[in-house]
């Protein structure tokens, strides 16, 4: 998979770089807008990460173009620009999806999987975590055939951590990802751990779940 | 009121005005100039006979045994009459003039009769000398009549054209208030075009109008730009560290000491993210950069934000007692803010709540608006403490250092926003209660 990161903080490009080549993605970088176009045009990528405040053009101008050029890439937009207008536009203009900086690089991989989903219908939508059977199109979970009942966040909590599996995710990036950019008053919040307790709990009735490890002090972590 | 039917009021009932004062002088005056005129030929008239009898002789104009003279035209509206005067007594001072009814052979009619006693051949006559007023009167009716009509269509043809030339004379101003005024919500949607005018006061006003408004908007637009580019200043150092601390967690050999300090850096990372992102959310919000063009339906929201956070009643065993009388849509709003606002008080009762403790939420219709009522059995607050409840970065001072600060604020804005007034009380061990008034 290639991915054009066109992004003018250079440490925060470097970040990314480091993060998506790990998942096995080719990264290509762009720091501004001129260099960024002159390469979706030259290359094919199958995901384009863009910021919106570049130094010579609005991302949302560059998108426009590529759009109009009939670039099929999915483009992710990028921004620490506080203006929901810009999401809106984004959207409407096309891109697949807008993250808010900062964000979590893991929520960043998630949200790049379920935009593969859907543009390519993966083949096989079903993971496997042990002696349990995760289908993410169905959001259901089976072990051993018989089909255990999990809540919808407890669902997503499974999922993310076997997305990203043998890494340990803190509590601050699981509770970002189920209850998104949820403005708390609450740092201290570890209502995750309540989640994590329940979903073990259901898991367990039906088959192990030494692989489901608390990273004492950090997060939690699925070891496959 | 407007303008316009102010003036066509002040027009109608001054117009009137002069109707029914000139009515009412009119037959009064009609009748003083016709009785000055009548008068004045009953007198010319008297000495016109005077001089006819000292001509001649008596003798000659008086006919009969009694002395007297009589003469009146046939339509008996006319009359002179002179009779010796018999009983001295009966004698006036001098010439009079009154109205009196006169019988002419057996008829008897209305007459203004002047009386004038001469002396001819040492006798003492009275002339009378009548003219009959009956026509008088139904000329003044005539007159009244026509006057009446002629005022009405002047006036109703001066009241129409008076308020045409008004509503003309307004029309630029109108056009001020209908097309910049009223409509304008934010000082970016204001239309700026010039309205043509030829009255001095009106371009002033829409002069200066557009001057005030390209002022606001150009603070209004700094304003906007300062907040985004404080928050892409700040947060763009934050994200860098954040995934920086990230890659570097997920590199193999790191001791657990290693990794929870890793972790408790972007939990502290985290926190200043968020800090920005709430002050920004209130700073944007009395910006008026958001829009509140939206309906909600209470139970509804309430549904929705007891979902996302009944996980955290079950966590402290506590009970939510769901008190919701009356439903009531509520426009217009901005329904992600009043969802923010009411996760935020209901955050805050579970926060502050005891252990297997209880929320209760009641909503109450009143005659003029609604009541959202949010009561918590927690550990309560001072009077004193209430005060600065909704002051940035306060915190209940009880040991627990969970929160920024914010949410309130964060909540009081909104509310503010939306024209919702908030209230607190509390009692301390037993609880506090937010009221909200819709």
């Amino acid at each position: 998979m290639n991915v054009l990161i066109v992004e003018d903080e250079r440490s925060l490009s470097h970040e990314m770089e480091i993060y998506l080549s790990r998942q096995n993605l080719n990264c290509d970088v762009a720091f501004n807008g001129k260099s960024a176009s002159d390469k979706i045009h030259a290359n094919s990528y199958d995901f384009i990460l863009l910021d919106l405040g570049l130094p010579d053009m609005d991302g949302l101008d560059l998108l426009k173009e590529s759009k109009k050029a009939g670039i099929e890439s999915a483009f992710i937009v990028l921004t620490a620009r506080s203006e929901v207008e810009d999401k809106i536009t984004g959207l409407d203009l096309g891109a697949d999806d807008y993250i808010a900086k900062p964000f979590s690089l893991a929520e960043l991989h998630s949200r790049m999987q379920a935009i593969l989903r859907r543009k390519h219908g993966l083949k096989s939508n079903v993971m496997s975590v042990h002696d349990f059977e995760i289908d993410i199109s169905n959001r259901t979970v089976h072990c051993n055939g018989q089909s255990i009942n999990l809540t919808k966040k407890e669902f997503d909590l499974l999922h993310y951590l076997a997305l990203h599996k043998n890494r340990v995710l803190t509590r601050i990036q699981l509770t970002e990802h189920i209850w998104g950019d949820v403005l708390e008053d609450d740092y201290e919040s570890n209502y995750i751990d309540v989640h994590v307790k329940n979903l073990r709990k259901k898991l367990s009735a039906q088959s192990s779940v030494d692989w489901f490890e608390t990273v004492r002090g950090v997060g939690y972590r699925v070891n496959a | 009121m407007t303008i316009q039917v102010k003036f066509a009021i002040y027009n109608a009932v001054s117009k009137a005005i002069i109707i029914f004062a000139f009515m009412a002088l009119l037959p009064l005056l009609v009748e003083k100039i016709v009785y000055e005129h009548i008068d004045k030929r009953l007198i010319a008239r008297s000495e016109r006979v005077l001089l006819t009898v000292k001509k001649g002789s008596i003798a000659d104009i008086v006919r009969e045994q009694d002395c007297s003279f009589e003469s009146y035209n046939i339509l008996k509206e006319e009359f002179v009459a002179i009779y010796p005067i018999t009983d001295p007594q009966k004698m006036g001072d001098g010439m009079t003039i009154k109205d009196e009814s006169w019988s002419i052979e057996g008829e008897k009619l209305q007459h203004r009769i002047i009386r004038l006693p001469f002396l001819y051949d040492n006798q003492m006559y009275e002339l009378n000398i009548g003219e009959g007023i009956g026509t008088i009167e139904e000329l003044k009716s005539i007159i009244q009549r026509f006057l009446l009509v002629m005022m009405l269509a002047v006036i109703l043809i001066s009241l129409f054209v008076d308020l045409a030339f008004v509503r003309l004379l307004f029309r630029p101003f109108n056009s001020i208030i209908g097309n910049k005024l009223l409509p304008v919500h934010s000082p970016t949607s204001f239309n700026f075009t010039p309205i043509p005018s030829t009255t001095t006061e009106f371009n002033q006003l829409d002069h200066r109008l557009n001057q005030l408004m390209h002022k606001l908007k150009d603070a209004f637009l700094m304003e906007k730009e300062f907040i985004s580019n404080v928050s892409h200043e700040l947060q763009t150092p934050i994200s860098i560290i954040q995934n920086r601390l990230e890659n570097l967690m997920n590199e193999g050999n790191l001791s657990d000491e290693t990794l929870i300090k890793l972790s408790d850096s972007q939990r502290t990372l985290n926190r200043m993210s968020r800090i920005i992102k709430a002050l920004l959310l209130i700073s944007k919000i009395e910006n008026d950069q958001y829009i509140k063009h939206e309906k909600v339906n209470m139970f509804e929201l309430m549904d929705e934000v007891l979902e996302e956070i009944e996980d955290r009643l079950s966590q402290k065993n506590i009970t939510l007692i769901k008190n919701f009388q009356d439903d009531f849509n509520y426009q217009p709003c901005n329904r992600a803010l009043l969802f923010i606002m009411i996760t935020n008080l209901i955050n805050n009762a579970i926060k502050y709540n005891k252990d297997g403790g209880t929320i209760e939420i009641s909503t109450k219709k009143r005659e003029a608006y609604y009541l959202l009522e949010i009561k918590d059995s927690g550990i309560g607050m001072e009077k004193s403490e209430l005060q600065g409840i909704f002051d940035r970065f306060k915190r209940l001072n009880k040991g627990k250092a969970d929160g920024y600060g914010l949410g309130l604020p964060i909540v009081k804005t909104i509310a503010s926003f939306h024209h919702i007034d908030v209230k607190v009380d509390s009692t301390p061990n037993e609880g506090t209660t937010f009221t909200l008034t819709f």
